[in-house]
């Protein structure tokens, strides 16, 4: 009997062990939290952006810009996982699943102009009541010209 | 129970009926509603003129037009109190502003001259605010003399060419100023007291900050001022005085920084991927924990004052014989953990900060003085005689002895 929970502890073990950490989104504390790039506090969460590093360690972004910042300084080996707010839900969704839009005249923390959706559909939503942007996928924030345009 | 009443003078059927150029005086009283202005005009309060928005909207709205002067009035509302949008040639003064979402809001405009204007917050977390005055795409602009409280950013300009900040005071708010994008900026005689930070410049080409007073900016993320992506800025004859870090600068380039007081900070000056035309001179240190601190870039230091320096003189020229080493183990961990910063003044800090003086002095690169100054105002004063000091005591002692003989003979 002694072995066979023996085994049955030990197989649970092993399995929980192999199983996926999943890394959970946390709230903002706008009293504390800053732009670990910029450095502004985060008034303004329908922006916000934050990465759960490996470690159990949290970055906080004031906007997708400087997340993306964040990953081009210091790669993406010890992300867990990288969440945006979505501009009209206000819930956290993830940075590489997203949908971004872009337009020069869409306000943002650092007026980059993009702005995150949880759907295809979302964007367009947004688009009608904004004005007309670029759609725009993760892997084109990587070559994405960050800055203010004029 | 009181009974509002408001004044019977149509602000709106004034402004509508009055030929451009021509002065409207508002009798005293109180006025509801929300207006709006598209023509040349004066707008005048009598003493005692107070003006209450109906709804959301700004209480008063300018557009489109130029040579606009608004003064004497009390504004009140649940959102922005002023808004101008494409105007040329705009003077506000004289106003009170209370519990508004913002204060004043300008954009797309030119010429604009803000004064003696007062705006206060409401209670609350600065995060479920507006800003006091805010400059969006405009030029020109002169804000002086105003005094706000308790909002998000006292001075908030983005993409502004052109800007004049000064004499203002802000308190209790989360920047006292914020600049972003903007060029050819200059804040002087400024006094921004217990903000999350006194002065925040972001993306901004030519800033001069000078002979402003900052001071009490010491929660976890605060600072004095905080230059972030800035190129080409003179910080000088400023007061820093007991915030968390005096001075912060990120990723910016020839920054010059002058005849600066730095008094009691945490940190006095914090360099992060700073260029290395970036110099620190002719400032004075007193008082602070760690007088600065830096990534491997460093920033020069050269003739400063450091209350802490040890060095003695031999030459009497007014610089130390031996460098200063601001150089220290753990306000380079501080720069990388910021939450170290609560053991800065721990005895085993201490120890080491003193070892690392005495090993830096020999091997240090950055942060290093080679002539730090030994008084803040040196002087070489020559010996003379003071002549009325001589007599007095020449006196004193003939007296001495004459009293003293003729007490021996009696």
């Amino acid at each position: 009997m002694k072995k066979w929970v023996m085994m049955i502890l030990l197989c649970g073990g092993v399995m929980a062990g192999c199983s996926e950490k999943t890394y959970e989104p946390r709230e903002i504390v706008s009293e504390t939290d800053v732009c670990k790039i910029c450095n502004m506090s985060i008034v303004h969460n329908a922006y916000a952006g934050q990465i759960a590093l490996k470690n159990g360690d949290y970055e906080i972004f004031d906007d997708i810009g400087c997340l993306m910042e964040y990953i081009a300084s210091n790669g993406d080996e010890e992300i867990g996982a990288a969440y945006i707010k979505d501009a009209t839900k206000s819930e956290w969704i993830d940075v590489f699943k997203a949908v971004y839009v872009y337009n020069k005249v869409y306000w943002t923390p650092m007026n980059y102009g993009v702005v995150a959706f949880d759907t295809k559909q979302a964007a367009q939503e947004w688009m009608t009541q904004e004005g007309e942007g670029k759609l725009l996928h993760y892997k084109d924030l990587h070559d994405f010209n960050w800055g203010i345009h004029k | 129970m009181s009974h509002t009443v408001y004044a019977e003078f149509d602000i709106q059927e004034a402004i509508n009926a009055a030929s451009p150029g021509e002065v409207i005086h508002i009798p005293a009283g109180r006025y509801q509603g929300n207006f709006i202005v598209t023509k040349p005009l004066t707008l005048l309060g009598e003493d005692g003129t107070e003006v209450i928005s109906k709804n959301n909207e700004p209480t008063l709205r300018i557009e489109n037009t130029a040579t606009i002067s608004i003064g004497n009035l009390k504004l009140s509302g649940k959102s922005k109190a002023i808004v101008a949008s494409n105007v040329d040639g705009l003077e506000l003064s004289n106003m009170q502003i209370k519990d508004a979402h913002m204060g004043v809001h300008i954009q797309r405009s030119n010429n604009i001259h803000i004064h003696d204007i007062h705006v206060t917050g409401s209670e609350g977390h600065y995060a479920e605010k507006g800003n006091g005055i805010a400059i969006y795409k405009s030029e020109d602009i002169l804000i002086e003399n105003n005094h706000i409280e308790q909002m998000q950013d006292g001075i908030y300009v983005e993409e502004v060419n052109s800007i004049v900040v000064q004499h203002n005071n802000v308190t209790r708010s989360r920047y006292a100023t914020h600049f972003m994008y903007t060029s050819d900026a200059k804040a002087f005689f400024n006094n921004y007291l217990s903000n999350v930070t006194g002065f925040m410049v972001m993306m901004t080409t030519d800033i001069f900050l000078e002979n402003n007073t900052v001071e009490n900016h010491s929660d976890y993320n605060g600072y004095g001022m905080l230059l972030y992506d800035v190129q080409r800025a003179s910080i000088a004859k400023n007061i820093i005085k007991n915030n968390r870090t005096g001075l912060a600068l990120q990723k910016s380039s020839m920054i010059q920084i002058d005849t600066n007081d730095f008094q009691m900070n945490q940190t006095a000056v914090e360099g992060t991927k700073v260029s290395d035309n970036t110099k620190a001179s002719h400032n004075s240190f007193t008082g602070n924990i760690l007088t600065a601190r830096s990534d491997q870039l460093g920033f020069q230091l050269n003739s400063n004052y450091y209350d802490d320096y040890t060095g003695i003189d031999i030459e009497g020229n007014g610089y130390g014989d031996v460098p200063y080493v601001a150089m220290s183990s753990f306000g380079q961990w501080m720069v990388r953990q910021p939450v170290y910063q609560y053991f800065v003044a721990s005895p085993s800090v201490v120890l080491l900060t003193s070892l690392d003086q005495q090993i830096n002095k020999m091997e240090s690169r950055v942060l290093v003085d080679h002539t730090p100054i030994l008084a803040i105002n040196h002087e070489i004063v020559n010996n003379k005689l003071d002549v009325v000091q001589t007599l007095a005591g020449l006196l004193l002692i003939v007296s001495s002895l004459w009293l003293w003989k003729r007490g021996i003979t009696e």
